[in-house]
């Protein structure tokens, strides 16, 4: 503190000032935040390689990993992962939320042990989540979701060698897994909607499906779209629960950018494709969270 | 009337049909995982969808803590996770204590900055460390794979935690500062042991993010001994899975027990933290 003295007037440091409480914190920041964004922007305008330590600034790199149609298969399969599982999520956490949000107000039993239930597929590594749903689909005819379907008189079906199935199938699994987010943030929305908005709608003869398009969706919209954006960051991200589910295959059926950015880096050792790739990753979330600035700033207008 | 009343009775019956779908959906794999776990290598292979085995048996679990590591992978995690969750709340109380009380220029864009971070992907974060590491000499190591899980912590401690502070009334810490305390002491004496319920939520569900945290560990970590559970069991299930559900069956259960009880019993926290950190900002 007092060779900072030197350069930095006394009242900058003073208890009153956020320096010296917000210190630690930017210390983190900037050692694992700002540094390492740095430099994946200079590796990706480079040849780096993992092994050797020697490099050349080059846009090459750049290049390549945009012209190669590895690339947009990948960015499609992220795609279709990423909306489906957004979608079902919201309308499984809507549809869970709004039961038990009925349950409560009608004082019904069952609902802390549902919500239980429901979060702990939430709380578990996403690694064991991927094995729980490779012993689930597991292709031969004592697998959980081979047997569930027997009656139906399909046959083994191979969860996770076929690749549309496949994709399918890490879609279900993490939909097990994202549901109880969505659940708890529209339970949460759902509880601070008054409760006289719904008895006027009663007063005036609306029917309960009537007051859900009305009162419930309007009411949930903001929350609604937070929760679109938050889910769409932590599938992008996903990436634990595919290596022990899939692996990426079968071929790159399920590759997903997360996962493509692992293999460039570790398994191809191309440091600068990669970079290139994680500028790609930081640039989307970059644009979620200006999307997500401006609805919490909104919301706060409102 | 009559009609209201039928409408209600509706609506009950198709609460309890999303209770009961629901309970299927989620409920149901962990009940398959959990009867595996306690099947004999024959009754895995039988066709039918009966959850308790004839012959129950521990065999599983026997293997895997023991042959398999799984206790060392266990201890990893949870030496992991409590430095992690410890660090981040020690780094985020103060920076979130100013955030909520202090008014300075940019306090809003910094804390969306803060906001920004926690949404960057671990993986972005752990390309450059890793080559960084590996020159100090810093791989296989749980002090510097700690320091990255706090770094990953930090941004969501620090935005609940400034939730949890916004609540409490600046009165009470400036009363405190009327008194004679400096504003640190205000803060260590007043305003922290006021939101301890959030500090509890924060720690919990940090600590639990940080139980399931694979990315950072299994770029910097190779050393068997001193891997925690998430990826021990991914090598383990890259071994076993072919010839032996029952034992992999037996580790998942290990690896997702600790989250799911610590969860269990500290609900209310982690439910209360959620809801804070996301809503309210």
């Amino acid at each position: 503190m007092t060779t900072k003295k030197a350069f930095a007037p006394r009242e900058l440091i003073s208890e009153n000032r956020p320096t010296l409480w917000m210190a630690p914190l930017l210390a983190v920041v900037t050692l694992f935040y700002l540094y390492p964004a740095f430099e994946v922007l200079r590796f990706s305008i480079t040849n780096a390689s993992l092994q050797a330590p020697d490099y050349e600034y080059t846009l090459n790199t750049f290049v390549s990993v945009l012209s190669d149609s590895v690339l947009y298969k990948v960015l499609r399969i992220t795609a279709i992962f990423v909306v489906a599982s957004v979608v079902l999520q919201l309308l499984l956490g809507l549809m869970i939320a709004v039961a038990v949000n009925r349950a409560r107000a009608r004082r019904l039993p069952g609902m802390v042990f549902m919500r239980s239930v429901i979060l702990s597929a939430w709380v578990m590594p996403g690694v064991v989540i991927g094995i729980v749903w490779a012993i689930i689909f597991n292709e031969a005819s004592y697998g959980l979701a081979n047997l569930l379907l027997a009656p139906v008189g399909l046959g083994d079906v191979a969860w996770l060698s076929d690749p549309n199935l496949a994709l399918m199938s890490i879609v279900i699994a993490n939909v097990w897994r994202g549901t109880a987010f969505s659940m708890i943030l529209q339970y949460a929305g759902l509880q601070s909607i008054p409760d006289e908005l719904y008895e006027a709608a009663e007063v005036d003869g609306a029917s309960a499906l009537q007051s859900f398009w009305h009162i419930t969706i309007p009411q949930l919209r903001p929350i609604l779209m937070i929760n679109i954006i938050l889910i769409t960051i932590s599938t992008l991200n996903t990436f634990d629960m595919i290596l022990p589910l899939t692996g990426g295959g079968p071929g790159q059926a399920t590759e997903v950018l997360a996962l493509h950015t692992y293999n460039v880096i570790f398994r191809e050792y191309s440091l600068a494709g990669g970079a290139v790739l994680a500028v790609i990753m930081l640039a989307i979330s970059l644009t979620l969270t200006l999307a997500y600035r401006r609805l919490l700033r909104s919301e706060e207008a409102l | 009337m009559r009609s209201r009343k039928t409408q209600r009775r509706i609506g009950d019956v198709l609460t309890y049909l999303v209770f009961a779908v629901a309970l299927v959906f989620f409920g149901g794999p962990l009940l398959w995982v959990l009867s595996l776990s306690i099947r004999t290598p024959q009754e895995v292979y039988i066709t039918s969808l009966r959850l308790i085995p004839e012959s129950p048996t521990l065999e599983n679990y026997v293997e895997v803590l023991i042959s398999a590591q799984f206790s060392v992978f266990l201890l990893n995690s949870l030496k992991l996770s409590v430095a992690g969750s410890v660090g981040a709340v020690l780094v985020a109380a103060p920076a979130a204590y100013a955030f909520s009380r202090l008014d300075f220029r940019g306090n809003n864009t910094l804390l969306i900055g803060v906001l920004a971070l926690q949404m960057i992907s671990p993986l972005v974060v752990i390309i450059p460390l890793y080559r960084y590491f590996a020159r100090l000499n810093l791989l296989d190591s749980h002090f510097s794979t700690a320091m990255v899980y706090i770094a990953i912590l930090v941004p969501l401690a620090t935005w609940m935690l400034k939730g949890f502070f916004d609540g409490i009334p600046p009165a009470l810490d400036e009363a405190a500062m009327v008194d004679g305390c400096t504003r640190f002491g205000a803060f260590l004496r007043v305003t922290l042991p006021l939101i301890l319920p959030g500090l509890t939520s924060v720690f919990v569900l940090t600590a639990i993010l940080a139980w399931g945290e694979f990315i950072v560990p299994y770029i910097l970590l190779s050393q068997p001994s001193l891997l925690p559970i998430s990826i021990g069991i991914l090598n383990f299930q890259g071994n076993y899975a072919e010839t032996s559900t029952q034992v992999v069956a037996a580790g998942g259960v290990l690896a997702m027990l600790p989250a799911i009880a610590t969860f269990v019993i500290l609900q209310r926290f982690i439910v209360r933290a959620l809801t804070s950190g996301a809503i309210k900002g």
